[in-house]
């Protein structure tokens, strides 16, 4: 792996837009004296931004530990739960490595990014959100557990109806070329 | 893509060299998939999926266009179309497939486009062994992403489309492996017996008028207003569906009739979804934005639909 994707990956991590192998990727190099080097100086130049001071230091491995310690196992009955297990812990140690990241710097709700040259919108992204539509959309056909009450079902049996609705009626517009019906094919596999 | 109207050709003599390659090319693109017959095999990439396709397109001589389209692995999503319209559809791709005659029949507007992208020839490839010329669609405001199209230098048909995102990084990729210009065989335009033919769910009826939007990104218009009943649940929803001519968006309203359901946004490779609790005098609506447009750009749309009937007709 070169320096620069861990860089990346650190820099991702960061910005709460590591996807579970960025974040895998800097987990396993986190005992590496450079890479915390790279996060402090990171951190730094994060809190200039924000005119904090700060001592930052690169500690998410007993943070991600305690993390899964907590989680409960996932449930072993069927692959489909295996992987939504697996999505489970992954978010949370984002939540854990993101607990981590404030812990040091309190102020970074204004979005302020170091690897992007334009400020993004502000908005308040929750970070579990993407892995959980995908475990939701995983487990809504293949098993017959009951489904929890409240927030997760509706997103659960809404979401990939609604993600399906729009790929496609894109697919039946006339005129189009074949990449709606692609779309609309992927979201069929798993 | 139809082909693009003789006017604009005319207004492009004064432009430069490089503005009217550009219209060239869109235009031989627009030509392309109403002229010319080809087969091959292609590959969808987005985050979370990897799938090959293989397609047969044949021009007619009356000049009606049939496709069949077919996943080569996993499942065998197949999809036969006579002039766009679909006519049978397999497994699970066939279950949301609304009435037809909601669709106008979509053109590549070269002058439509031109409003909201930044369109330039970035250089030539090669792609599934033919020599291509790259097209760039920059957008010219946040609300929609970019594309990056290499297009058939002897056909104008599109080998290689990228779908981008405002830091250039890579949504989804289809990409043509292998193509040739042959007319495909009666045998191999015959669907197998798993294509179905198309049914079409009720549409209780047109839902124009009955919600509208205090914004929208410029250059999206309404293609679609429809309430549908929603096979998961006894609710009649709202769909309305938005184009600018290349991205769009679809935008779901259901009534929660007391249910307590939390805002939420996901992002599934180059489709977003944004799902906002609204207060309507009739109880509590989610409104459900979902695209292929930028996270920031559905949660403006999701927080302007109001309900009602506009006073005068919006944007």
């Amino acid at each position: 792996m070169s320096r620069e994707t861990l860089q990346e990956s650190l820099s991702a991590v960061m910005d709460n837009e590591a996807d579970e192998l960025e974040l895998r990727r800097v987990l396993t190099a986190s005992e590496n004296g450079e890479l915390r080097g790279t996060w402090s100086r990171y951190q730094i130049a994060r809190a200039a931004m924000h005119r904090e001071l700060l001592v930052p230091q690169l500690d998410i491995a007993s943070a991600v530990s305690a993390a899964l310690a907590d989680e409960a196992a996932p449930a072993r009955k069927t692959p489909i739960w295996r992987s939504v297990g697996r999505v489970a812990v992954a978010a949370s140690v984002t939540v854990a490595v993101l607990a981590g990241v404030r812990f040091y710097n309190q102020d970074d709700l204004s979005g302020a990014q170091l690897a992007q040259q334009e400020a993004s919108p502000v908005l308040s992204v929750p970070q579990v959100q993407g892995p959980a539509l995908l475990a939701g959309y995983n487990s809504s056909e293949e098993t017959g557990e009951p489904a929890e009450v409240g927030t997760a079902s509706w997103h659960e049996q809404r979401l990939p109806s609604y993600l399906r609705q729009h790929a496609q009626e894109a697919v039946m517009g006339t005129g189009e070329t074949a990449l709606p019906y692609a779309r609309a094919a992927s979201l069929e596999n798993r | 893509m139809r082909a693009i109207p003789l006017y604009l050709l005319g207004g492009l003599l004064a432009l430069p060299v490089q503005a009217t390659e550009v219209q060239d090319l869109l235009g031989r693109l627009a030509a392309a998939e109403r002229q010319q017959s080809f087969q091959g095999t292609f590959i969808y990439e987005r985050n979370g999926s990897f799938s090959t396709h293989a397609v047969w397109h044949r021009v007619e001589e009356g000049g009606e266009v049939r496709e069949r389209l077919l996943q080569l692995d996993g499942p065998a999503q197949e999809v036969l179309k006579v002039d766009g319209q679909a006519q049978c559809v397999s497994g699970s791709l066939a279950d949301q497939v609304s009435e037809g005659q909601a669709w106008p029949a979509r053109q590549l507007d070269a002058e439509q486009l031109n409003s909201w992208y930044d369109i330039r020839v970035a250089g030539h490839s090669r792609i599934a062994n033919r020599p291509a010329v790259v097209l760039v669609l920059a957008p010219k405001d946040q609300h929609r992403y970019g594309f990056e199209l290499h297009l058939d230098r002897e056909t104008g048909l599109p080998l290689k489309s990228l779908l981008l995102n405002e830091r250039g990084q890579l949504l989804e990729r289809f990409q043509f492996a292998q193509l040739d210009t042959s007319v495909p065989t009666e045998n191999a335009m015959q669907p197998s017996s798993s294509c179905r033919p198309v049914r079409f769910r009720a549409a209780d009826s047109m839902a124009e008028g009955s919600w509208r939007s205090d914004w929208l990104p410029p250059g999206f218009t309404l293609t679609t207003a429809q309430v549908r009943r929603e096979p998961t649940a006894d609710d009649s929803v709202t769909y309305l569906m938005y184009g600018d001519g290349l991205a769009r968006f679809s935008v779901f309203l259901e009534p929660l009739k007391g249910r307590a359901v939390e805002d939420a946004r996901s992002q599934l490779g180059p489709t977003v979804a944004v799902s906002r609790r609204m207060s309507t005098d009739a109880g509590d609506v989610m409104v459900t934005v979902v695209g292929e447009i930028p996270l920031g750009t559905a949660e403006r749309i999701a927080l302007s639909m109001r309900a009602g009937v506009p006073e005068q007709a919006s944007q």
